[in-house]
């Protein structure tokens, strides 16, 4: 069961070629001196050493980028005559980071559906405010360069977690105004929860769930209701032209029609999960229904680890240095504390299972609580003195976490073809005292550090 | 070849008197001396490759040649770092589901000891972050929450743990809400001629009926007479001034608790020498950029910072990486160590017991694999009291499985 469709792209090779055509035709032109190339669009982050998280590290590399997507990646890459070079000798570049798990960009009181349980049809991107400071000056994601300053390039987005189905989540990029051009894949998932948030109060007259078992009965109601939505969708379309002229179509049903894209494994189900337990409820139900799974949050899912590598169920975890998990602080709810282990990653990793951080931060929201996807690499960093390694720290913020959410034809690696969304660190990536300079998304400089590199 | 054979002998002899770290039994001897690990002391210059002799619980000795008395113990700690014993002046570790009598929105007289929970695994998670001394007490739910604990994170005798019960009247201010500093002002005149009244029945040799007892006006009254702290949970800096202003008007010896904005006004409690303990730094909490840099503000204009994690808000293991952001955004090393070990001992006036590396301060000692403050390294050994309480290559089992 492979957690994400892999579709294939056939756009690599056009854009190399065509690439290749172009530079020929640039190099034509400046040998005959017939104008003066000045193509600002050619970048070359030059003489840094380069993390490219698809193989080696190259010490004293070159990556070029050039109209949005990286044309060039290595040691001995020669640079396009007009480009502009960047001198990155003595830092970092590496691809930009990856938070695989945030409410970026949405009112905290637009998360969620309260009174409805269940709402596949909401569409997260809907409530998306990728615009910075809003009219009663909360922040921004993006104007504010908080989450660039991370250098997080790409985020996901989801509805909140105090429903048992909230809705459909999105991959966009940081920065940029335009769904059109921000949102790399939208629906990238459906995401539940199953675990104390989606609880509604106890009393006369509540409404389900109010147990776990009201939450996964749910889901099992919806999951049926969308294969028998399904099935009449399927019924009617085989009916003949006469039949179907006879017969009204099936009416429209937006959240089914969502719940399909599950059972056709289009795009996975998101399950927020921290007690073990829930975790086996998520794939007992995606079990019976056949469907894709990615497990978030996942404080206890180091005690399934065979099964979620067996089954090949990426894990979504939250920040290890203080866990932020099911609407509540894991410090104060003795049951989760008593399920963490500093351990996880490196439990599930040895295990096989393919990990990501998330930071399910909120972009919103001044004075509070809300993790921030610019700590990323502090929390990667924190891993390490926890038996991961330095690569699968980095991985787990980058390749890793493209690939759970299925974008790793675009984003997450240094590779000729994928977008160029790169980043400069003055410093190891891992240590404390280092910042991240400057931040490309598709080519563009989003992002420079006062006082960092210009 | 005799030479050969000599060293062998010596390195065999070196085994035996050095104790590796991965050789190390729970029975540690009464005196030990660790050795060869770079000394933070938080007091003055590191010491690298220094000695710290520790006996009967305390710090006999330390600094880069200390004479090892004949049959000491030595545990090898070359490659190491060793810091004190974390402090955290304001946390709610053990508190967590009684921490706020909300009942009572003006409470000084209750007592966190009396609603704290010691067998809540928090307490040993913080003292193997390195975490050894903390105050922790009521919330912030209340103007007037009680009186915190100074204790151990760790001890086998609980009321050894305990460093001071503290008197101290622990409040909460949000000027937002117009009503707070009028009650708390009339609390504390309340107070004051409380201890008028008491003062005159003392003052004339006891004659007459005593007054009443109130427990609440009792608490008080050590504050108002500057032996025990204020601690007062402040965020907005015209907040911190009103609250400059009282302390004029009644002399009582203040600590801001998170003070946000206390940038803004860093002058002016530097002026007055009020101890700020900061917002937690950890990843956890939405802080922008003007308040992660204001530690650095305040630093530079000299206030006494204190780093704290308010547990279980930002858990108390991340203490450490709140110093090490702190680093992050221009505060020097030595800097940062003491804003989480001697600054807020000697704002809790604990600092004859704890909260630097000097000779009959507790042997409360910190050692890490590597560089004190990334976020990376471990913590490899604690001892509290001189007593060894963690030990990570037998207490920390990783990555092996628990049959």
């Amino acid at each position: 069961m492979m957690p994400i469709p892999r579709k294939k792209t056939d756009h690599f090779r056009p854009v190399g070629v065509v690439l290749a055509a172009i530079i020929c035709v640039a190099v034509l032109v400046l040998s005959l001196q017939f104008i003066q190339a000045q193509d600002r669009s050619i970048i070359a982050i030059k003489g840094g050493t380069v993390l490219t998280m698809a193989g080696d590290t190259i010490e004293d590399g070159t990556v070029v980028m050039w109209e949005g997507k990286i044309a060039a990646v290595g040691k001995q890459v020669s640079i396009p005559d007009g480009a502009k070079i960047i001198d990155a000798s003595g830092k970092f570049v590496m691809p930009g980071i990856i938070d695989a798990m945030t409410y970026y960009g949405i009112r905290p009181f637009g998360l969620n559906d309260r009174d409805n349980p269940v709402t596949p049809e909401n569409k997260v991107i809907s409530a998306y405010y990728p615009f910075g400071k809003m009219m009663h000056g909360e922040k921004g994601i993006v104007k504010d360069n908080e989450i660039l300053s991370g250098g997080v390039t790409t985020v996901y987005i989801a509805p909140g977690d105090q429903q048992v189905i909230g809705g459909q989540g999105a991959v966009v990029k940081t920065y940029g105004v335009d769904y059109q051009t921000f949102t790399l894949r939208e629906p990238a998932a459906i995401d539940m929860c199953i675990g104390d948030p989606p609880k509604q109060p106890m009393g006369m007259g509540a409404k389900p769930p109010v147990t776990r078992m009201g939450i996964a009965t749910l889901l099992r109601k919806t999951l049926l209701g969308a294969q028998q939505f399904d099935q009449k969708i399927k019924d009617f379309a085989q009916k003949s032209g006469d039949e179907k002229g006879k017969t009204a179509p099936p009416p429209r049903n937006l959240g089914m029609e969502a719940m399909v894209k599950l059972l056709n494994r289009d795009i996975p189900a998101r399950i927020e999960s921290d007690f073990v337990d829930d975790i086996r409820t998520a794939i007992r139900i995606c079990d019976e229904f056949d469907i894709d799974l990615i497990i978030d949050s996942g404080l206890g899912a180091y005690k399934v680890k065979e099964v979620l590598a067996e089954k090949n169920i990426p894990v979504v975890l939250g920040t290890p240095t203080h866990p932020f998990v099911q609407g509540g602080e894991v410090s104060m709810t003795p049951d989760l504390y008593r399920e963490m282990d500093d351990y996880n990653a490196a439990k599930l990793l040895k295990a096989g299972v393919k990990l990501a951080l998330g930071s399910f931060g909120f972009g919103f929201g001044g004075f509070g609580y809300a993790t921030q996807g610019r700590w990323l690499l502090i929390e990667a960093a924190y891993l390490t003195g926890y038996d991961v390694s330095d690569e699968d720290a980095l991985k787990m913020i980058t390749i890793n976490a493209a690939q759970i959410l299925g974008v790793e034809n675009r984003v997450g690696s240094l590779e000729k073809g994928k977008d160029a969304d790169v980043i400069i660190l003055n410093g190891y990536p891992l240590d404390i005292k280092t910042w991240v300079d400057q931040v490309f998304i598709d080519g563009k400089s989003v992002y420079t550090r006062e006082g960092g590199l210009k | 070849m005799r030479c050969a054979i000599q060293t062998l002998v010596v390195l065999i002899f070196c085994a035996f008197l050095m104790a590796p770290l991965n050789s190390l039994t729970d029975e540690l001897q009464n005196t030990v001396a660790l050795k060869g690990a770079t000394v933070l002391t938080a007091e003055g210059p590191s010491i690298p490759s220094g000695i710290i002799l520790v006996k009967d619980g305390k710090i006999a000795a330390v600094g880069a040649n200390v004479d090892i008395p004949q049959g000491v113990q030595i545990i090898d700690c070359s490659g190491k770092e060793i810091i004190p014993g974390m402090i955290d002046e304001h946390s709610h570790i053990g508190a967590y589901s009684d921490a706020n009598e909300f009942s009572m929105p003006l409470g000084p007289e209750n007592r966190a000891i009396d609603g704290l929970n010691f067998e809540v695994p928090h307490w040993y998670d913080a003292m193997k972050a390195g975490v050894i001394t903390v105050i922790t007490g009521p919330g912030s739910g209340e103007r007037m929450g009680g009186q915190s604990v100074t204790i151990k994170t760790w001890g086998k005798d609980l009321k050894k743990r305990i460093l001071k019960e503290n008197r101290e009247a622990k409040m909460a201010v949000n000027a937002r809400d117009l009503s707070h500093i009028p009650n708390i002002r009339m609390k504390l005149i309340k107070a004051q001629e409380y201890r008028e009244k008491w003062e005159k029945y003392e003052q004339g040799d006891k004659k007459g009926p005593a007054p009443d007892r109130d427990l609440a006006l009792e608490a008080l009254v050590p504050v108002l007479k500057g032996e025990e702290k204020l601690r007062v949970h402040i965020h907005f800096a015209n907040d911190m001034m009103t609250f400059l202003k009282l302390k004029d008007e009644f002399g009582f010896d203040l600590t801001f608790i998170h003070s946000s904005e206390a940038y803004k006004v860093a002058d002016e409690i530097a002026k007055r020498k009020v101890p700020v303990i900061t917002l937690p730094l950890a990843t956890r909490i939405a802080i922008d950029e003007h308040l992660l840099s204001g530690i650095k503000k305040l630093y530079d204009a000299g206030v006494k910072v204190a780093l704290h994690t308010d547990h279980p808000v930002v858990h108390q293991k991340c203490l450490r990486l709140n110093a090490a952001m702190a680093i992050r955004y221009g505060v020097p090393e030595d800097a940062a160590l003491q804003m989480v070990t001697i600054n807020p001992a000697v704002s809790s006036k604990i600092a004859d017991r704890v909260g630097s590396i000097a000779v009959g301060k507790d042997a409360d000692l910190v050692v890490l694999n590597g560089t004190w403050y990334e976020p990376r390294t471990r913590v490899d050994l604690v001892f509290v009291d001189g007593i060894l309480a963690y030990y990570r290559m037998k207490d920390d089992r990783g990555l092996a499985e628990v049959e």
